[in-house]
């Protein structure tokens, strides 16, 4: 019998998506285990393919979003999310958690600050997929929509050509189509050199089947009709962690 | 001693101030926020400042003044507020649980005091009761109203 991969979600105190995260890991063939930041320690990690930070309003948001909950993180298990990674493991980051992740310097360089707008935007976007070699984009088109749901989702740099660097770099994984949120080069997701580890703020998880998309009329691309592109998100996922171990 | 830091988002321009207010004012007042949190502490202040600098602070996004002295200028007057001591100041609680967890900090901090500041804009009359009865909660807050000219 296939030995399913196992994924770890972070929960932290306001982080909110993990219980719709977790089934759609589960659907794609993940066993999960949600762990509260109180039960954190490096020993945690043994034996897992994926640490996913879910989405959400950790710590309320104070200071920045993600800020505390790096910051805790790190005080927990230092470093140990960087070799993880080093050693094979994969790290996403929804919305809230790419908050948290650009907080523990392992994505490249930014910060996600208040809308352009000003407000809290919650809406359907149309991304493009920039890295289609990307593990985590596999089995997704060249351009697909997801929700969105974030007052802080506009990603900015220390200035605009390191935005610009990161479209030519491939480390802009996600971009939105049209103006949503005023992020630099309308950078939706990163990835880091590895390609394992990899945030972007659209949910993903909540897109899990056609039937919750607005259009009645929409249809897939991919193999399974009744699939929305959520699910090839983790599937491809699933698909490269399977093969990578 | 004692140090004041104000952080401002370096990226977020002025907004309409109506967009703080049940009912809108017709003088076009525009508005900006910071953040201002005033340490007590003993111990080093070079470790202090290196604590509220990674606790805190952004370097991509934010700018930090340090000193009483307002960070923004060109202001009509601002309008400090937080929470009153009795009350549960949760980002307060969050930096405080942080700093106990951290081994060594090298200082001791002694009392936080977190307020929200908020920079008002243009406009020819005093206003600012206005922004206190729509944005302050006697319950829980306490605030100050400091106008340019004074």
């Amino acid at each position: 019998m296939e030995e399913r991969p196992c994924a770890v979600l972070l929960k932290f105190p306001g982080t909110n998506c993990d219980a719709e995260t977790a089934r759609a890991l589960e659907e794609v063939g993940f066993v999960t285990e949600t762990l509260p930041v109180s039960a954190l320690e490096p020993g945690k990690l043994v034996g897992v393919s994926l640490v996913v930070l879910s989405g959400g309003f950790s710590y309320g948001d104070y200071v920045m979003s993600g800020r505390i909950a790096s910051l805790v993180t790190e005080q927990k298990i230092g470093k140990t999310l960087g070799d993880f990674r080093d050693n094979g493991g994969y790290i996403l980051g929804i919305c809230n958690g790419f908050q948290i992740l650009t907080q523990l310097d392992l994505l490249p360089s930014g910060s996600l600050v208040e809308n352009a707008s000003g407000r809290f935007q919650c809406q359907w976007v149309t991304l493009k997929n920039l890295a289609p070699t990307s593990p985590f984009l596999t089995h997704l088109p060249a351009e697909f929509e997801f929700p969105i749901a974030h007052a802080e989702g506009r990603l900015v740099t220390k200035d605009a050509a390191e935005a610009a660097e990161y479209l030519s770099s491939g480390a802009a994984a996600l971009t939105y189509r049209d103006e949503v949120n005023g992020s630099f080069e309308r950078i939706a997701g990163l990835q880091d050199e590895s390609g394992r580890v990899f945030g972007l703020m659209p949910h993903p998880e909540r897109f899990l089947h056609r039937q919750d998309h607005y259009d009645p009329d929409w249809k897939s691309t991919g193999e399974d009709e009744s699939r929305g592109s959520g699910y090839y998100f983790f599937r491809s996922l699933h698909e490269s962690i399977t093969k990578s171990n | 001693m004692r140090e004041t830091y104000e952080i401002s988002d370096r990226f977020i321009g002025a907004g309409d101030a109506n967009h703080l207010l049940y009912e809108p004012l017709s003088s076009g007042l525009t508005f900006r926020r910071t953040r201002r949190y005033e340490l007590e502490f003993e111990g080093e202040r070079t470790a202090m400042d290196a604590f509220v600098r990674k606790t805190l602070f952004d370097e991509i996004s934010h700018d930090l003044h340090e000193g009483e002295e307002p960070g923004l200028s060109g202001f009509t007057f601002f309008l400090d507020y937080g929470m009153k001591p009795g009350a549960l100041d949760l980002e307060k609680e969050a930096i405080l649980r942080y700093y106990a967890g951290i081994t060594e900090p090298g200082f001791t901090l002694k009392n936080l005091k977190i307020r929200q500041r908020i920079y008002l804009f243009g406009g020819k009359v005093d206003e600012s009761d206005r922004f206190v009865r729509d944005i302050c909660n006697a319950a829980i807050h306490q605030w100050n109203v400091t106008q340019a000219n004074v």
